[in-house]
């Protein structure tokens, strides 16, 4: 038994007892002795309603009170229907996960899972919708227990913070954890992580974890793990299955192939990128195409040639540094240049700019541009198009721009060029010279010498051929 | 496939018939020879759980559109279900049923009714708020108390028909009563309603076979209401009263969709000593009362086993396998590939030659119990051993029919001296029962715990199932029955509050309920309460109603001619559309005014419902209106008087009432019987 119903008619005042609530419906719930958790009878002027009271969600209005009915549905009262209120009983839910210990075997691989604090499993609180994370091995071995066909795995919580709060902190604290992780021998690390910025922290430990001889694989779900049809067993699974036991020693991300439960796929930690707020197949390789397929048994097949091999020793480059002020600008039409004044006298020491077709901007912030480079501020350039190459000198705008002190970054995606320059700021402050060689110089797959035909490919007012592929099950 | 085996949990006491005495020696009988008291005694109890999808444009939770039925594909999905456990650590006993069948669930795409909402590859839009309201419309006729708010929550559904694994639903409304008069269970009975909620509906499936189900989704997230009954149903025949009574209503607010498949009802049974099994996606009320009696009885005929059973001293420790992968080289199964040989019939044969596992099961103290009869058919009785196949079928996903052989069956693809054999190895004895079953190695796993776990159930009774109805009015293994901890708060929508000037308006603008019409047709209308009745039942209140006779004789001629001679015509010529009102109003209105005289009623009648078009309707009855009765009479008197006297009659009677049936078809419509009579008499006498 893992959860426990406390009954008690005369309970301790606790500050949780109005949770959520407000004026008007909290001084119903006073006047007539009725607080969450509370089992009641109410009588209203749209007929008798028992149930049991749930906290109200923070976000909700405050004329309503949540019951949670018999059939376990929950409905919504409005504070001035209620005639009169009982409260009838007391039933307070406590929590706690069932662990099963999770099966040793000294012959498997041995695997690191950190958690950052998005939730790789779960299980769910059935009357608040709560969702409880799982993450101790015996926990997760409780509702991913394929994990111990795979490994022996071992777990830390690092951060429980929503991906969108990940920073510069949290980058140099993982890290170290993951440097520390290949050298007390661990034959793959795992990286559990919310999806928003999965891609951002991937690059932060490409740059900042050269060269590791094991895997790194970072995961997470785009549908919760608490519903029937989520893609996060799945994705620890194949993930688990590429520290264990891949071939491929480098930062990755490892989520879902196509939208089908088919396949999922190595990215690059420099080359992915989020590219839909929903699918389950949102992340894609940029500028290339993805290391590797997991398929559903485990088995790897590996589609970029050139990758970095497992190994056997314990070495790797750690470098861990990183400088807040740096931005990325996003370049628009009619863009003004008090802009960038305004962020050179906000102390920027680095500017990222997303940039139009092959790298372009508008002649109205040139003196803009030059006044940062007066100021010492380092500037890049990067493309809105995502995909393809900066090429400043096919036009006249290009060449100016360069000659302002712009420096072309090839094809670095915007955000991995701005994680790489907060890095190299933060490893060489008050070097230039330093920070621009590391700029343009590629560490860990961020540019590439050349872009394979079968990288872009976007299948829509679909050929014949390609509508047929899609009639079956594949993507 | 998780090692260990999680728990399900325990059924919920809701499900469970209030009285624990089974009827046992109670005897088996067809439907139609039991009494309302006879099934008192069976403890028979029944509820409703109608499914109606409402007519809106657009679905519930995105903008495609609603009613659009096509078998187009542009495109398929592939996805799985897994379970994920509950507050307590314990598995849905349907979820964990679901995971243990490790389907492959395709989706198939038309464009044109699907977005990534119904794949959830994208979170909910708005509630559609057409959808809302006509639930709304539909709980007020049903008088349920309406909730201040409505909140959006999960069931889980992990069969597959729901690609989120779960439905979205809403209560909108709770606890009404509705006015339920019987000829045997009494006038002033009710039927309570428990519950309306608004939910999205699920795929249509295509095909299940083997460990792949495929569905189609352009159904998936209709807006429907699931309106839910009390266990008030206390006959087969009261059962499919309440049905009609639920859908009549349902129709009087002019918001539900019609055609087929667009109410469906699942109807939950126990008797004494059982629990609720419930049979779903039923379609047509007029199969209900056959289904409902033979499940009645297969809960009879499985608490006969368990008596049975516990009579033998069978115990649930003795039918539970040891925790082994793969389950067999236990005392209870055995691996039996070595066992067989070419002395078996061909089903073994086959399973030898494609390499199959082949496992024998030894079920302690079941002898002739798999023989046992549960459900009576046409096609031959069901025993218990369509339980165990059914199971088999279902979780272990065996499709190559035959893939069990028992030692109950008369004849069976096992030779005699491979039962001596395989008995022998088990170590079973006579009073035992030995099941043989084949397949793929990992179903076979799966088979081998699903026997022996049916056999474990034997002692319960009546497992908690969902169950599928055939045609011949048998059932068969759907799920097991999910408990009520598959429920929980949809994070991805607000709560949405009902605002006061909505019901306002829905009260003020109430349409007229079934059982008030019927009042209405009674005491204004002076129609016959037999005859007002049908008007309802069979939906023709609404062509009655457009064509509004104003003489009393006209209603009971209309209301007469539309029981009798459209549903005629309707076998007749197999359609089931309403004549339009225009049709029949030059015949409502000759009455009326007189111009007819309504012994010609039906002969009119029958003509209008077989002409072309209206207008050649309107034609026909000013032919009828405009005969001149007098000189046909003349001339039929004329001739009935020279026929009469070459015949010969038993009486007076008898000549004037052959006479009578000469003449009155020349003046129909024009002349009374009575006139034409004091005529005959005249020439006659």
């Amino acid at each position: 038994m893992s959860s426990s119903d406390q009954s008690s008619p005369a309970h301790l005042p606790d500050p949780d007892d109005y949770k959520g609530y407000r004026e008007p419906m909290l001084g119903v719930m006073k006047r007539f002795g009725v607080t969450v958790w509370s089992e009641v009878v109410a009588r209203t002027t749209r007929g008798d309603f028992q149930g049991l009271v749930l906290p109200r969600s923070e976000t909700s209005d405050a004329e309503h009170m949540v019951l949670k009915l018999v059939s376990g549905y929950n409905i919504g009262i409005r504070h001035d229907t209620i005639e009169s209120m009982e409260a009838v009983g007391y039933r307070k839910a406590q929590y706690k996960i069932p662990e099963e210990p999770f099966p040793v075997d000294p012959d498997k691989p041995r695997v690191m899972l950190l958690g950052t604090g998005g939730t790789i499993a779960s299980r769910l609180d059935y009357r608040t919708g709560a969702v409880i994370p799982a993450f101790s091995p015996g926990e997760l071995y409780g509702s991913v227990p394929e994990l111990a066909d795979i490994c022996n795995l071992e777990t830390e919580k690092l951060f429980g913070v929503f991906s969108e709060n990940m920073g510069a902190h949290e980058y140099q604290v993982l890290a170290r954890r993951v440097g520390q992780a290949i050298a007390d021998g661990y034959d793959g690390v795992v990286i559990g992580h919310g999806t928003d910025t999965m891609a951002h922290t991937a690059a932060a430990l490409s740059f900042m974890v050269q060269d590791p001889p094991v895997p790194i694989v970072m995961v997470g779900s785009q549908r919760s793990s608490d519903r029937p049809s989520s893609d996060a067993a799945r994705n620890l699974i194949a993930a688990t299955q590429a520290a264990a036991r891949g071939p491929i020693a480098e930062v990755m991300v490892c989520m879902f192939g196509p939208t089908s439960d088919r396949y999922d796929l190595l990215h690059r930690g420099t080359r992915v990128r989020k590219m839909h707020s929903s699918y389950r197949s949102t992340f894609r390789t940029l500028g290339g195409i993805p290391l590797a397929m997991v398929q559903e048994d485990g088995a790897m097949e590996v589609l970029e040639p050139n990758v970095r091999p497992r190994r056997s020793d314990r070495q790797a480059r750690v470098q861990v540094a990183f400088e807040d002020k740096v931005t990325i600008l996003y370049y628009y039409p009619n863009m003004q240049p008090d802009v960038i004044d305004a962020l050179v006298s906000c102390g920027y020491e680095g500017i990222v700019i997303a940039g139009t077709g092959l790298g372009h901007v508008n002649k109205k912030v040139y003196p803009a541009l030059r006044r940062a480079h007066e100021a010492g501020v380092q500037m890049y350039m990067t493309l809105q198009t995502l995909w393809g190459f900066v090429q400043m000198h096919v036009y006249e705008t290009g060449r100016e721009i360069l000659e302002l002190g712009v420096v072309p970054l090839a094809n670095m995606l915007p955000e991995v060029a701005y994680i790489k320059l907060g890095w190299a700021l933060g490893l060489h402050p008050g070097d230039p010279g330093k920070v621009r060689e590391l700029m343009t110089t590629t560490i860990a797959g961020e540019m590439t010498e050349g872009e394979p035909f079968d990288g872009y490919l976007v299948l829509q007012g679909a050929v014949p051929e390609a509508r047929e592929l899609i009639g079956k099950v594949w993507w | 496939m998780p090692r260990h085996r999680p728990k399900a949990s325990p059924p919920a006491p809701i499900d469970l018939n209030p009285r624990t005495d089974p009827p046992l020696d109670f005897p088996v009988r067809a439907l139609g020879e039991l009494t309302p008291r006879d099934y008192e005694i069976l403890g028979f109890m029944c509820g409703l759980e109608v499914h109606q999808q409402l007519d809106t444009r657009g679905k519930l939770f995105c903008r495609c559109p609603a009613g659009v039925r096509t078998t187009r594909v542009d495109a398929e999905v592939l996805r799985h279900m897994r379970p994920t456990l509950s507050e307590l650590g314990e598995y849905d006993g349907t979820a964990l049923m679901e995971f243990r069948t490790r389907k492959e669930i395709v989706y198939r795409l038309d464009r044109r009714t699907v977005c990534t909402y119904e794949i959830d590859d994208t979170p909910p839009f708005p509630i559609d708020e057409e959808a809302i309201r006509a639930a709304l419309e539909i709980a007020t006729l049903y008088g349920l108390d309406r909730v201040s708010e409505l909140q959006v929550m999960r069931k889980q559904y992990l069969d597959g028909s729901i690609p989120t694994g779960f439905q979205r639903t809403a209560m909108v409304a709770l606890a009404g009563v509705l006015p339920f008069p019987d000829s045997e269970l009494g006038p002033d009975r009710v039927l309570r309603i428990r519950q309306l909620t608004l939910e999205e509906d699920s795929c249509r499936e295509v095909s299940d076979v083997g460990h792949r189900i495929v569905f189609r989704t352009d159904r998936l997230g209709m807006p429907l209401t699931e309106t839910v009954t009390e266990p008030d149903l206390l006959t087969p025949r009261d059962v499919a009263a309440g049905g009609s009574l639920l859908a009549w209503v349902a129709r009087a607010s002019g918001r539900v969709r019609r055609g087929p498949g667009a109410a469906r009802q699942d109807v939950n049974v126990s008797i004494a000593g059982s629990r609720r099994v419930e049979i779903k996606g039923v379609c047509q009320h007029k199969v209900l009362p056959r289904l409902v009696h033979i499940e009645a009885y297969r809960h009879l005929e499985l608490l006969r086993i368990r008596a049975e059973l516990l009579r033998r001293g069978v115990t649930a420790e003795q039918l539970v396998l040891p925790q082994l992968d793969p389950p067999w080289a236990s005392p209870l199964a055995i691996d039996a590939r070595t066992l067989v040989g070419d002395r078996d019939g061909p089903p073994i044969q086959g399973a030898r030659e494609r390499g199959d596992m082949i496992a024998a099961v030894r079920l302690p103290g079941f002898a002739g119990i798999l023989a046992h009869r549960t459900q009576p058919s046409p096609h031959g009785d069901l025993r218990f051993d369509h339980e165990l196949a059914e199971r088999l079928r279902v979780i272990a996903c065996l499709t190559a029919r035959p893939f069990m052989a028992h030692t109950d069956e008369a004849s069976s693809p096992v030779h005699e001296s491979t039962w001596r054999e395989l008995r022998r190895a088990l170590r079973a004895t006579a009073d035992d029962a030995v099941v043989v079953v084949w397949g793929p190695w990992a179903d076979v796993a799966t088979a081998v715990e699903e026997i022996v776990g049916r056999g474990r159930e034997a002692l319960v009774g009546v497992p908690s199932e969902t169950r599928q109805a055939h045609p011949d009015g048998t059932t068969g293994f759907e799920r097991i029955l999910p408990g009520p901890e598959r429920m929980y708060p949809d994070t991805d929508t607000p709560p949405w509050p009902v605002p006061d000037a909505w019901l306002g308006e829905i009260d003020a603008s109430q349409p007229e309920r079934p059982w008030e019409r019927e009042r209405r047709y009674v005491e204004e209308l002076g129609l016959g309460a037999r005859a007002a009745r049908v008007l309802v039942e069979r939906g023709l209140y609404e062509l009655f109603d457009a064509l509004a006779p104003s003489t009393v004789v006209g209603r009971r001629r209309l209301a007469s001619a539309l029981e009798c001679r459209l549903l005629a015509w309707w076998r007749e010529s197999g359609t089931r559309t309403l004549p339009e009102s225009e049709r029949l109003r030059p015949l409502v209105l000759a009455i009326d005014e007189g111009k007819l005289r309504p012994e010609a009623y039906d002969e009119v009648f029958d003509a209008l419902l077989r002409a072309d078009d209206a207008q050649a309707g309107r034609v026909l009855v000013e032919q009828w209106c405009a005969r001149s009765p007098e000189p046909s009479l003349a001339a039929a008197l004329d001739r009935l008087v020279a026929a009469a006297a070459e015949r010969r009659f038993s009486s007076p009677d008898a000549r004037m009432r052959w006479a009578l049936g000469q003449a009155m078809p020349t003046v129909l419509g024009h002349l009374a019987p009575a006139v034409v009579r004091e005529r005959l008499l005249a020439v006659l006498a």
